[in-house]
């Protein structure tokens, strides 16, 4: 089971590897220590008992039965286990802010680009809290090939995220499940070119095209959190963010996995030839910005004069500016200590450092290739005057504190949200109801530009309990769309009518099972190669989702991962110790002896190792 | 959708309970409630008011609660699946498209039906003790299940199961019921079963007035079991909810017979009166 960790790729040295290690420990026991409530234990006869955190049902039917078919071959292999359901917020909440759990089923949004894999595994975030390195994972190879594969392009780039994906697939910090594939429904009666964009980008609800008198958009969601909270930093509130693009705009938006200029106009890239090997900048992008755009109509946004007018709401290069400072720092250095956003960390280190040129001018400096600096300039542009105001004031009385993705700035709801986007907040009930509504300053409604504008006056997405209960509304014509993705059990029951369209798009979204690597026994990378070996990835693909799903070794598509990564009937890196879904229990008890783990006479796994 | 569920409810109850009334009630108490209704709902009164007043605390609280739940209560459904573990799945031997519809329709309606008709049965009677009795008794059910839902944080089996239970599960066979459901609660309210225990209330009373309504003591028990099985068989609630239930009906039923007629507005009045630092009524 040993597995030699000097990659040959880099030539990291084991001494630095070691290294890494023993930082890692430091990190595991210090900071944040005293948040951290240690779930994992021993049952009184000395047995290891852990507990495996996910969503119920209601909120995500496949998560729940990935659990417990581990818990059910977790168990065969003499371990006590319990499973603790929480709701999405609140299963956010565990596992990235305060890192209060032992494994954890999640359904990952993953990214257009590979990069997201910066955010979570590199070391440098492992005392974070928020979407970066959730695990707690350190190690200097992964940072070395992390920080070189955002630096490179093309076939280069390939290779260190192929190398990437290899130490992943040997280290496990998580382990990839599988990739389901991504559904909707889309009634045909009122709109037109439902295929034309993904509905998990801001393309998907600007591209489709009204019948005539047709001046709303009726779209179900199945998650009811963007009804209570509209906050673009929130870590826990929502996986994809595709409702904060509809209402905040970004430099760079995302269609058909491309970034495309949006609120830049324009944007000059410029290589630099780092001076002495690889420090330093070695992009720089100049941004020209659309003149003349204006955010939401909100009185917080009026000046000193307390009266709004278009001059308070103008967007220029400082929001712009300001939205990156702020990512990196919400308490913009005014705290002891910083507080970086708990989102948007890869996008943001990125970036070096922002340069206002002029009223509409701005100059980056990227320490990464083109398609990474790109995908940093698809954050959600927020506007100065309102967000410093709310750290100035909470700064003024002195005594100021902004515990990461705790505070304020990052667990406020934000209703109403204040951005620039296509659409605006309109009104919500909560639980129930989310209604926008055409914001009319919006860039896209120019006639000198071609990009897509909002189609209605008004967008209103409706919860609905199910997705079973989404497609049968759909199919009685009463709602246009389904935002959310489809449940696999609702597929093969989708009425085949010409009136309903079904929307298909290959998911680059993952189920993962994740550790937390600071606790014992997932500290050890081969219980955790032992506990990936249970899961039973084609099966839970056959049962759990009737076939509509890939199963996985990596946490990206195919194109990425190296040919030895490949699915090809079994996990290529730890196969499922059994078959048909059965787990040979001898000899998944004979990994974790191997990975020198002991039991006692009645065959339980023994905590103490 | 919502509208078309309880339009769909009112309709099935506003055509059972007239036919029960007729089958269970007869005649001569009816004619007599004509002449007495005035006086009866002037002493049952008060009992009317105190339920309305606790099922709108629930309306409000079944919404607000969940977040005071959330600081405060007790995440028990890992317990509740420690201990009965696949219990529920019991009812796999007997599952069959009949059985589900069965249960499905019990759940929905017959529970509906089974709240509403005693009320109107036990006012046809001279005496309105059992009336108030049942109204406290519903009043007590529901103040106490709402105290431990704030207090409990459970998922029902169907949202840990739902692979095993797919096939019975209420709102895969009949998606629009959750519209209902989703309006009346939410999805960690399920200990104890409030279903079990205001269907075991009835029955309790309908063993009590048997000699009044010989016909209903065995409907309202078939009905009331019914319920309690179709908690568990539409995975819903786990078998401990339903036990809790059991005991809060029986807590309900017997409280109600100390608390009914304990007070009577006028002398509470009166004692009120009394400890007022002022004369009153010297003469």
């Amino acid at each position: 089971m040993n597995w030699d960790p000097t990659s040959p790729d880099t030539g990291v040295s084991r001494r630095s590897f070691l290294a890494a290690g023993a930082a890692g420990a430091t990190l595991a026991t210090s900071g944040c220590v005293d948040s951290v409530q240690n779930v994992v234990g021993k049952t009184v006869n000395g047995q290891l008992s852990l507990s495996i955190t996910t969503l119920p049902a209601d909120a995500d039917r496949q998560g729940i039965q990935i659990a417990r078919q581990l818990e059910a071959n977790l168990q065969q292999v003499g371990i006590d286990v319990s499973i603790d359901m929480r709701s999405p917020s609140e299963l956010l909440k565990a596992v990235l802010i305060e890192h209060d759990f032992d494994l954890y089923v999640g359904h990952h949004p993953a990214g257009y680009d590979p990069d997201f894999l910066y955010e979570m595994l590199h070391s440098s975030f492992a005392t974070e809290a928020g979407w970066q390195n959730p695990f707690g994972f350190t190690n200097m190879v992964f940072d070395t090939l992390l920080e070189d594969q955002r630096r490179v392009d093309g076939a280069q780039r390939k290779r260190l995220v192929q190398s990437v994906l290899t130490a992943l697939a040997k280290s496990k910090p998580f382990e990839p499940i599988c990739r389901p594939d991504e559904y909707r429904v889309a009634s045909t009666d009122r709109f037109d070119g439902w295929g034309e964009a993904a509905l998990t980008t801001r393309h998907g609800y600007l591209e489709p095209e009204p019948a005539d008198g047709v001046n709303e958009l009726l779209a179900l969601k199945t998650d009811s959190r963007p009804t209570s909270n509209l906050n673009p930093l929130s870590a826990t509130m929502r996986e994809r963010e595709t409702i904060i693009q509809l209402l905040f705009d970004s430099l760079v938006t995302v269609h058909e996995g491309e970034g495309q200029p949006w609120l830049a106009e324009d944007i000059t890239w410029t290589a630099l030839e780092p001076a002495d090997g690889e420090q330093g900048p070695t992009l720089t992008a100049t941004v020209s910005l659309r003149e003349g755009c204006l955010f939401h109509a909100d009185e917080r946004l009026a000046g000193d004069d307390e009266q709004l007018a278009d001059e308070d709401r103008r967007l220029t290069a400082e929001d712009v500016a300001f939205t990156y400072r702020f990512l990196k720092d919400t308490s913009l250095g005014r705290a002891p200590t910083p507080s970086p956003a708990p989102r948007y960390q890869s996008h943001v280190s990125a970036v070096d450092r922002v340069t206002v040129d002029s009223e509409y001018e701005l100059t980056f400096s990227m320490n990464a290739s083109r398609p990474v600096a790109k995908r940093a300039l698809t954050v959600p542009i927020l506007p100065k005057q309102f967000w410093r105001g709310l750290v100035d004031r909470r700064a003024a009385d002195g005594e100021f504190t902004a515990p990461q993705g705790r505070w304020i700035a990052a667990t406020g709801d934000h209703v109403p949200p204040i951005g620039s986007g296509p659409y605006q907040f309109e009104s919500r009930i909560e639980e129930d109801q989310l209604v926008l509504t055409r914001f009319d300053d919006h860039f896209t409604l120019r006639d000198d530009v071609d990009l897509p504008s909002p189609p209605v006056d008004e967008l209103r997405f409706d919860i609905d309990p199910s997705s079973a209960s989404a497609v049968r509304r759909i199919a009685d014509g009463n709602a246009d769309v389904t935002a959310s993705m489809l449940d696999a059990y609702t597929l093969d029951g989708i009425p085949d009518s010409s009136d309903v369209e079904q929307l298909h798009r290959p998911s680059r979204t993952f189920y993962h099972l994740g550790f937390n690597v600071r606790n014992a026994p997932f500290s050890n990378t081969h219980f955790r190669r032992a506990v990936a070996q249970l899961i039973p990835k084609q099966t839970i693909v056959d049962d759990v989702f009737y076939g509509y799903a890939t199963p996985t070794a990596t946490p990206v598509t195919d194109e990425w991962a190296p040919e030895r990564l490949t699915w090809d009937g079994e996990d290529p890196v730890t196969p499922f110790l059994g078959s048909n879904g059965e787990l040979n229990v001898a000899a998944a008890k004979a990994a974790f002896e191997t990975a020198g783990f002991r039991y006692d006479d009645n065959g339980r796994l023994l905590g103490g190792y | 959708m919502l509208a078309e569920v309880l339009t769909q409810l009112a309709l099935v109850i506003s055509i059972l309970v007239p036919m029960s009334v007729i089958v269970f009630i007869g005649r001569e108490r009816l004619a007599r409630t004509r002449s007495e209704w005035r006086s009866r709902l002037r002493t049952a009164g008060p009992v009317i008011a105190v339920l309305i007043g606790v099922l709108l605390v629930n309306r409000v609280a079944r919404q607000t609660a969940p977040e005071l739940s959330r600081q405060i209560g007790f995440r028990l459904s890992g317990a509740f699946y420690e201990l009965e573990g696949e219990f529920i799945l019991i009812f796999q031997s007997i599952q069959t498209p009949e059985t589900t519809a069965y249960f499905s329709t019990i759940y929905v309606y017959g529970y509906t039906f089974l709240l509403i008709f005693p009320v109107i049965a036990y006012f046809t009677l001279s005496d309105t003790r059992i009336f108030r009795r049942l109204l406290t008794a519903y009043t007590l059910n529901y103040a106490i299940g709402l105290v431990l839902y704030i207090l409990v944080v459970a998922y029902g089996p169907r949202n840990l199961m739902p692979g095993e239970l797919m096939e019975r599960m209420l709102y895969n066979t009949n998606p629009q019921y959750q519209y209902l459901t989703s309006e009346v609660n939410t999805n960690t309210n399920v200990f104890p079963s409030l279903h079990t225990s205001l269907s075991a209330t009835v029955a309790t009373f309908a063993w009590k007035t048997r000699s009044e309504f010989p016909k209903w003591f065995p409907i309202a028990v078939v009905l009331a079991a019914s319920v309690a099985i179709s908690t568990m068989y539409l995975g819903i609630h786990w078998a401990l909810d339903v036990v809790a239930g059991t005991m809060l009906a029986a807590a309900c039923v017997s409280l109600s017979d100390r608390l009914v007629g304990r007070w009577s507005v006028a002398e509470l009045s009166a004692q009120f009166a009394d400890r007022l630092p002022w004369p009153q009524n010297q003469d």
